[in-house]
């Protein structure tokens, strides 16, 4: 019965209800913009961030995530990764050795980063670089002497492909160890700073190099399906790895720039829409409030027939609760076009953008697009419910306060 | 091993010094490569002492700067030298220490003794054209290079022997090749230049000798000039003033503790 009479008022005054709706509508509209651009690219650079190294649960020695030093070295690696291959959730493992070196050839020296991997075992999906690479190939021999660099670290060092370089770091026993290589494969990432000093090496060489033993390595990275569990896999992982003077860490602990910058982001998102709510919730008061006083008249005859004011307060509330229903309906039309078009194509800004930009080392997606997560979704409706009840909790407090002998005195 | 590092040592002596020993190999080589190997060994006994002292200055001209310091330097083996710092008075008390394959550098003015790691190893050492990574690895070269006679007789009125050394394959090292001339005086061999060649056979560093003197009863050049080919008119000259070999110097005078005393 109230909702019905809530229903039939609001469509007394139509076009003032359907500006109204439409303002929720453009509330709904730009919060799935601001949101799915956030869970995007927020998604993007944590997965791809995992794949140039860290993964999203990391398995590493004690006090390498603070100070790396290839000193700081794991053992049993074939048992971690069996044991974390089998775990609930985790998509692939594998096992890397990272440090830094210097890059030699005849003309240059250049400090650099490594990351030595076994090539059988990795796929675009576990590293961003075999993706990457532009000319050449990965190597194949786990223990050959193949290496693949980035594009601007081979303009450094003078190399072209097939060309000899010497690499120098520090072993596991703090000496210094030297190795050739020469270049099968150039990758091109994007990003000045990682093109400019990475260099992917065979784990088998540079175990033999370092003094490592076939089953020891700096770290067995875990690749998870959503990064959002990476708490939960860390803490499986923690449990299971129980007992083994290890550390297991999640993409935030190893990637806390990136980290640091998603959370002052989404930070700066939630305020921007808080504030963007705040001004329609305004709207929704304005209009139901301008709905009770011109009606002030006809509370005062209801209640005066019989009506509590309890229940004039709830008609005034789910009058507001209309609104944003209507304003819902109008936000899902017009936003899923949208939504549909921005998660399939997005809008490219590659020719707006500087080529190369980057956060943290992390490639920004010059194209634009949309997804949104399932908590996400939630939000935004039960956002948008609660603000349009909240907004229509004064003007519901004034109808609930209708004295009839004032109100059809002043009459 | 070998002339090369020998001389480029030998020099540069006290520090890392070390003439390593032992050039390449073996009895199943050619005989080129046996007589090669016969005379370099040589050149690099010529050279070494069991341990020296020595003094020198250093001078290095670059684009923008051009400076010269003088050094204190011992040396004992292959792995152990320590080089001081004497002049200027404001890099007085640097040092660099050479243990094995680590090197240690001392700032006086901050106190600190750094151990270089591998990411410093491409930094100049001491501003010069020669890097940390080259003194750790000058007497690692010994046993990565093949070596040849290319040439032997006369040439510009001086009896002259040409070597040819070229990286064994799986070897560490960023040269294509170095070539090396040596006098040859009576019993001496005394190295002229050595040149070293990048992978595309272009030559990328030369190595010049002069000024023969002689040093503890031996003839030795007492400049030697690096220059590389890539910056024109810049080079790093190292000018023996004094050289002792065969000096009585504990193992334990090449420490870190040591590093730190003036």
């Amino acid at each position: 019965m109230l909702f019905l009479l809530s229903w039939r008022n609001l469509a007394r005054r139509k076009r003032r209800a359907f500006i109204t709706a439409l303002t929720v509508a453009l509330g709904v509209f730009l919060s799935v913009t601001f949101t799915a651009l956030g869970d995007y690219s927020y998604t993007n650079m944590i997965n791809t961030s995992a794949k140039m190294g860290f993964g999203h649960v990391t398995v590493e020695a004690e006090g390498y995530n603070v100070s790396p030093a290839l000193d700081k070295r794991i053992g049993g690696v074939s048992d971690i990764l069996k044991l974390i291959r089998g775990a609930d959730g985790v998509e692939s493992a594998v096992s890397r050795i990272t440090g830094q070196a210097m890059f030699s050839t005849a003309s240059r020296s250049v400090g650099g980063v490594f990351m030595a991997i076994d090539p059988k075992v990795e796929t675009q999906s576990t590293t961003a670089f075999l993706g990457a690479i532009s000319g050449g190939e990965m190597f194949n021999d786990v223990k050959g002497r193949g290496a693949v660099l980035g594009v601007k670290l081979m303009e450094k060092l003078n190399l072209k492909k097939g060309g000899k370089f010497v690499y120098t770091t520090t072993g596991a026993t703090g000496d210094l160890v030297s190795e050739s290589a020469r270049v099968t494969g150039v990758f091109k990432t994007g990003v000045e700073e990682v093109d400019g000093s990475f260099a992917i090496l065979p784990i088998g060489r540079l175990q033999g190099a370092l003094g490592y033993t076939d089953d020891e390595a700096t770290m067995v990275v875990t690749f998870i399906k959503d990064h959002r569990n990476a708490e939960g896999a860390r803490a499986v992982l923690q449990s299971a790895l129980s007992g083994r003077k290890l550390e297991v860490l999640t993409w935030s602990q190893t990637q806390a720039d990136l980290a640091g910058h998603v959370a002052v982001d989404q930070a700066v998102n939630y305020i921007y829409q808080f504030l963007m709510g705040v001004m329609i919730a305004a709207g929704i008061l304005n209009t139901v409030m301008m709905g009770v006083l011109e009606r002030w008249r006809e509370f005062g005859v209801m209640v005066a027939v019989g009506f509590k004011p309890s229940r004039l307060s709830l008609m005034v509330i789910i009058e507001s609760l209309w609104l944003g229903i209507m304003g819902l309906i109008l936000g899902v039309i017009v936003t899923a076009p949208w939504y549909v078009y921005m998660s399939r194509t997005g809008i490219d800004l590659s020719g707006y953008m500087q080529e190369g930009a980057d956060v943290s080392g992390i490639l920004v997606d010059p194209v634009l697009k949309f997804r949104l997560y399932k908590e996400s979704v939630v939000g935004i409706l039960a956002g948008v419910f609660a603000l349009t009840a909240l907004a229509g909790l004064y003007p519901a407090w004034k109808a609930g306060r209708t004295n009839p002998v004032d109100t059809l005195k002043n009459l | 091993m070998v002339g090369m590092d020998a001389k480029f040592t030998l020099i540069f002596a006290i520090l890392f010094t070390a003439v390593a020993g032992g050039h390449c190999l073996a009895a199943d080589k050619p005989d080129g490569a046996a007589r090669a190997k016969e005379i370099l060994d040589r050149v690099d006994d010529m050279w070494r002492g069991k341990s020296s002292h020595a003094v020198l200055t250093m001078k290095v001209a670059t684009a923008n700067y051009t400076r010269a310091m003088s050094l204190e330097g011992w040396s004992k083996g292959k792995d152990m030298s320590l080089v001081r710092v004497t002049s200027p008075l404001k890099e007085k008390g640097t040092a660099t220490l050479k243990s094995g394959s680590t090197i240690y550098t001392y700032l006086p003015k901050t106190d600190k003794t750094i151990r270089l790691t591998s990411g410093m190893m491409s930094g100049s050492w001491m501003g010069s054209h020669l890097t940390n990574d080259d003194l750790v690895k000058e007497s690692r070269m010994t046993e990565d290079f093949d070596s040849v006679v290319t040439f032997e007789g006369k040439r510009d009125g001086a009896y002259v022997m040409d070597f040819t050394l070229t990286p064994k394959p799986d070897a560490a090292v960023v040269w294509g090749k170095i070539t090396m001339t040596l006098n040859v005086e009576g019993d001496d061999y005394l190295p002229v230049t050595e040149v070293f060649y990048d992978e595309d056979m272009k030559p990328s560093r030369t190595i010049v000798f002069k000024d023969i003197k002689i040093f503890s009863g031996r003839r030795l050049p007492a400049i030697m000039r690096v220059t590389p080919q890539d910056k024109p008119g810049e080079f790093t000259e190292l000018v023996y003033e004094s050289l002792n070999l065969d000096v009585d110097i504990d193992d334990s005078f090449f420490s870190i503790s040591r590093l730190r005393r003036d």
